[in-house]
């Protein structure tokens, strides 16, 4: 099939696709980062049970495949009575994961952080509470931006799961599965998907290094 | 040398006094009642919809079902290994093409570069699967799932091989060539050598993210864990107990892969290699 012929049958389909998959990207992303935060939170925190689930919490989603986490989700949760819709167990799958990363970066970024700067928040008397809101989340933060700014790509391609269960609209490469099975759509088909993908992340990628130029702290 | 200065970690609280005392083995206790109470929250829903019942866990006991199970783990390793050795040759191109001294060639490899790391695997994997059949090119499955697997991962290895190049100290490559030597030699048998032995860990965890997209083989239907996991779902009729265990299994091999690489990268720093950003991502 030429460009004309795919654009004028499929256009709109591509046009709800990428929305498909920036909403997911967006939306698992911003899920992931929270979390990611909580996570991190847990770990340095005095209480030691917490610091082990957050722990565990990384060691499990850093490593498993994000496959075997959705087909989990979708298949065999239901046999334990909790049916998500498959939209939820996309998102669910794609934030769960790179919170693990998330939560690894700002431990990253926490590192980077000055030892005098806790000894003076602890001097001034702030709490740990305190420390953690104002002192160390927000440099950790500015440090990682640009780790953050994969993260969001790697996010975005975490997301193509979507194409492995039957969502509706679909996301940009369940809908390349789905025109190639049921039209020759060919090597266009895949390069528009492909190109829809690239231009996202160019433009994640450039966001990410405008604001990290912003605000990383120069040490 | 030891780094005797503390991290931030490290710093955040030491020697708390009484007060401190009791609200941490107040908070203690409290996380340790919700952690436990969200442990039998779980059992409790596994016993109540009858997932704990022996037989769908009793066939774990047999032989034959981890023989099945080698199997498919074994097909993974040998998608994973022959991706990841043409991701590195892949990569090493792509890296070649980066610090090439011709514009147009460097301009080509970042855009393939950019290209392989901004497009999801699955989307390559369905173009091997759908696409390169209609051009009439036949790949078996196991090509079918360790080529796409191996491009998707090339960009983010390239760049890691030219991290490691970028450390390798320019006194390096000027000795080299003062010496006489031709700009290619110096590369490969100067700078080359140094720069893989800094990226080591980085190629380990990146091995990683190979084996993780190596689960899509069911896609085209390789036999690696992930397929024959289904198989097995089916011969048993036991969706949850298998999927958990092979998911552990996953996650135990990518938790080692993980720690070979961090003590790796701890080697590196002992013997005082220049610190390169491990960009491993999801």
């Amino acid at each position: 099939m030429s460009l004309s012929e795919l654009l004028s049958e499929f256009g709109e389909q591509y046009l709800q696709a990428m929305f498909t998959t920036w909403k997911l990207t967006v939306l698992a992303f911003s899920i992931a980062f929270v979390l990611g935060i909580v996570i991190t939170v847990m770990r340095i925190s005095p209480v030691k049970p917490l610091r082990i689930v957050g722990n565990l919490y990384v060691q499990i989603f850093r490593n498993i495949p994000g496959a075997a986490l959705l087909i989990f989700l979708v298949y065999a949760l239901p046999y334990l009575n909790v049916v998500l819709s498959y939209f939820i167990a996309v998102l669910t799958t794609a934030s769960l994961i790179p919170a693990a990363f998330c939560s690894e970066y700002l431990m990253a970024g926490i590192n980077t952080i000055d030892a005098g700067q806790i000894e003076a928040a602890r001097s001034l008397g702030l709490t740990f509470s305190q420390m953690v809101r104002r002192v160390v989340i927000p440099q950790a933060l500015r440090s990682v931006v640009l780790q953050l700014t994969n993260l969001m790509v790697a996010t975005m391609l975490t997301t193509a799961i979507a194409s492995q269960v039957p969502l509706k609209p679909r996301d940009l490469t369940g809908l390349v599965a789905y025109i190639n099975t049921h039209a020759v759509g060919g090597i266009t088909a895949f390069f528009i998907s492909a190109a829809l993908y690239f231009a996202t992340a160019i433009v994640i990628g450039q966001v990410g290094s405008f604001i990290d130029r912003k605000v990383r702290i120069l040490r | 040398m030891k780094d005797k200065r503390l991290s931030a970690v490290d710093m955040l609280y030491e020697e708390p006094g009484p007060k401190a005392k009791r609200a941490t083995a107040i908070a203690t206790t409290i996380s340790l009642i919700l952690v436990a109470l969200l442990l039998f929250y779980v059992i409790r829903l596994f016993y109540v919809n009858g997932q704990l019942q022996p037989k769908f866990w009793s066939f774990f006991t047999k032989w034959t079902t981890w023989r099945f199970l080698g199997k498919g783990l074994i097909g993974t390793i040998e998608a994973a290994l022959a991706a990841g050795v043409l991701t590195f040759c892949i990569g090493f191109l792509f890296m070649v093409g980066r610090i090439c001294p011709y514009r147009v060639i460097r301009a080509v490899a970042t855009v393939l570069v950019e290209f392989t790391r901004g497009v999801p695997t699955l989307l390559f994997i369905y173009f091997f699967f759908l696409v390169i059949p209609q051009a009439g090119i036949k790949l078996n499955t196991f090509w079918r799932i360790a080529l796409p697997v191996a491009i998707s991962a090339s960009g983010v290895v390239a760049e890691v091989l030219r991290s490691g190049v970028n450390a390798v100290p320019a006194g390096q490559k000027e000795a080299a060539l003062s010496l006489g030597m031709r700009p290619s030699h110096v590369f490969l048998k100067v700078v080359f050598p140094q720069a893989i032995r800094y990226v080591i860990p980085a190629l380990i965890s990146e091995l990683v993210i190979v084996v993780k997209d190596t689960t899509f083989a069911y896609v085209v239907n390789f036999p690696d864990l992930m397929q024959n996991a289904k198989v097995l779902v089916s011969n048993y009729d036991s969706m949850l107990p298998v999927y958990l265990v092979v998911a552990v299994i996953y996650i135990l091999i990518n938790y080692t892969l993980n720690q070979i690489s961090a003590a790796a990268g701890r080697r590196r720093v002992r013997a005082g290699a220049p610190k390169v950003q491990n960009t491993q991502t999801v």
